[in-house]
């Protein structure tokens, strides 16, 4: 039975997400916007695994005190299929985005008992003038860079339970409400801490299913959601008003991270979503068998 | 407070080794067989019960009293727990110490903290020479953990030292560093004549160094991220004892260049 609330419709189903490693990774610059830039951009590209090879974003900003270097800095998250697929992914954006950026540093974001490399590849462009600095448990690299010293932590922390493909899809009468609404939705999860929502700004308008009727086509386009399809389609999910759908995709360290952003980003959407168009709340899953954790919507309002 | 207390009987006629006596070894043992430890260096041997007055029971605390200047190797092989001294350590105090605490309330004398891979040693007055150095047959200096020597210290601290941080808030003797590998060594009130000595990596920070030697050069002013790094570092782990930061803007001196040259001292850029 679907659930109304504030004048939205939500759907009785629920998200289908996935297993995947993840990691966290703290920028820091001289100032905030430099930490920004270098985090912004090591993190391009990365929206979906299966075209990008990760799947990244920025989790939060961090004021001085709450970094090693006492530096503003941005922490990102990056998500892979597995550790190994991490491992070029990390080594390449650190590699190209963060040790290249003016002023910036590098440390671990996230501390476990299972460590991935950061400084390990990065350390090498030192051509042996780099040195090491270990203080206590943890070892810093210095690259020396035309500006003076790139600083980059060793390793940092790894999980393999973290979860990729939290989503919602938000339907609307309205296009601009329509991603009004999910904009506040992205800003509502961006408080979460340990979550990102990897699509641009947050959001994805092109929701896929599995497969295609092309070769070599892993995912194509979830034509029962697409408003211009109704009615030509066997199945189309779009009642006659709904003029546009938006998807919010989640990835987070834990579950209940996740967890926690679909209830923020649920909450931000019923909260102001039907006086901007929004009628409908859903969630995409494939029947629940291929992926290991559900998040059901009604649980989460 | 539950552990053992060790008071010197009498002024020690002959020196003594306390190696391995530590909190976690007494507690494994009865009173008769911790009584009957030696730690004598001579023939005869000289037992534990012996030489000190022993009370207390088995905890994480081992006290030394009356502690002098003839007691080597107090701490060596610590890795879990508190010993404090009260009064003077001999050498070696601290040798090849892997975790724990080892507090002194008075002076320490020559090779403190030598091999040691981790854990905290606190001297509250000065320390001899080789901190943190080599003995003989080592392959390296200090390994790790954190040094903390609220007096002066003597000549060639960090002999050979691969990793680990050495905070001195008096000054240094001279060949500060000498054959250094790695580590850092802070010396609040200034670093003795020609540190460095034969240095490959390393960092030496002080507000001053004495006379340097001809192998290194100033490689000018530079605002490093590693400071701030190593500051907020030993904030977190020494709390009051820590070093006051180092000013934004560094000197660092390059050398020892009649080795690879990787080792730097930071001084206050003028």
């Amino acid at each position: 039975m679907s659930k109304t609330v504030n004048g939205v419709v939500i759907d009785d189903t629920f998200a289908e997400a996935f297993g995947m490693s993840g990691t966290g990774i703290i920028i820091t610059a001289d100032t905030l916007k430099w930490a920004r830039i270098a985090a912004t951009v090591a993190t391009g590209f990365g929206t979906s695994v299966i075209g990008c090879g990760a799947e990244c974003g920025i989790d939060k900003e961090l004021s001085p005190d709450e970094t090693p270097d006492g530096r503003p800095g941005v922490r990102i998250l990056i998500f892979g299929f597995s550790p190994d697929a991490l491992v070029p992914q990390i080594r390449n954006r650190i590699g190209q985005c963060v040790l290249t950026s003016p002023g910036s540093a590098c440390y671990a974001g996230f501390k476990a008992d299972k460590t991935i490399g950061l400084g390990k590849g990065p350390r090498l462009f030192g051509d042996g003038y780099q040195t090491a600095k270990k203080l206590g448990g943890t070892r810093y690299w210095r690259v020396p860079v035309m500006d003076g010293e790139f600083v980059i932590e060793e390793e940092t922390g790894l999980t393999t339970d973290a979860v990729g493909g939290g989503n919602m899809l938000i339907l609307g009468t309205d296009r601009a409400g329509l991603l009004e609404t999910a904009e506040a939705a992205v800003d509502a999860i961006a408080k979460v801490d340990d979550v990102i929502t990897p699509f641009p700004g947050g959001i994805v308008r092109s929701g896929s299913k599995v497969g295609a009727k092309y070769a070599g086509m892993f995912a194509s386009t979830n034509d029962a959601f697409c408003p211009t399809l109704r009615g030509t389609v066997k199945k189309s999910e779009l009642a006659p008003d709904t003029l546009a759908v938006l998807e919010i995709v989640i990835d987070g360290l834990t579950s209940k991270a996740v967890a926690d952003a679909m209830r923020a980003g649920l909450k931000a959407v019923t909260d102001t979503g039907a006086k901007r168009g929004v009628t409908r709340i859903t969630a995409g899953n494939y029947g629940g068998k291929l992926g290991q954790h559900h998040y059901h919507l009604k649980d989460l309002i | 407070m539950s552990g053992f207390t060790l008071r010197l009987k009498a002024p020690a006629t002959e020196r003594m080794t306390l190696s391995g006596i530590t909190p976690s070894k007494l507690s494994a043992l009865s009173a008769h067989e911790i009584a009957r430890l030696d730690v004598g260096i001579e023939k005869g041997g000289l037992a534990l019960g012996d030489a000190f007055d022993i009370s207390g029971s088995a905890g994480e605390i081992l006290t030394i009293e009356g502690a002098t200047p003839e007691l080597d190797f107090i701490g060596a092989g610590l890795d879990s727990g508190t010993i404090r001294v009260v009064g003077d350590a001999g050498s070696y105090a601290g040798r090849k110490m892997a975790g724990g605490k080892l507090e002194i309330h008075g002076n320490a004398a020559h090779f403190l903290a030598s091999g040691s891979t981790g854990g905290m040693i606190h001297v509250r007055g000065n320390a001899g020479d080789n901190l943190g150095g080599m003995i003989p047959g080592d392959r390296f200096g200090m390994l790790g953990g954190i040094t903390v020597v609220e007096g002066n210290i003597g000549s060639r601290a960090g002999d050979k030292m691969r990793r680990g941080t050495i905070v001195v808030r008096g000054k240094t003797g001279s060949h500060t560093g000498s054959r250094m590998i790695g580590g850092t060594i802070w010396a609040e009130g200034g670093i003795g004549p020609e540190p460095g000595l034969m240095m490959r990596r390393g960092t030496l920070i002080g507000p001053s160094v004495e006379k340097l030697l001809p192998t290194f050069v100033d490689t000018g002013k530079h605002d490093l991220v590693i400071t701030r790094v190593i500051s907020r570092y030993l904030k977190a782990a020494l709390g009051d004892l820590a070093p006051k930061p180092m000013p934004l803007f560094v000197q660092k001196i390059g050398g020892d260049l009649a080795t690879i040259g990787r080792g730097e001292i930071l001084l206050p850029a003028a």
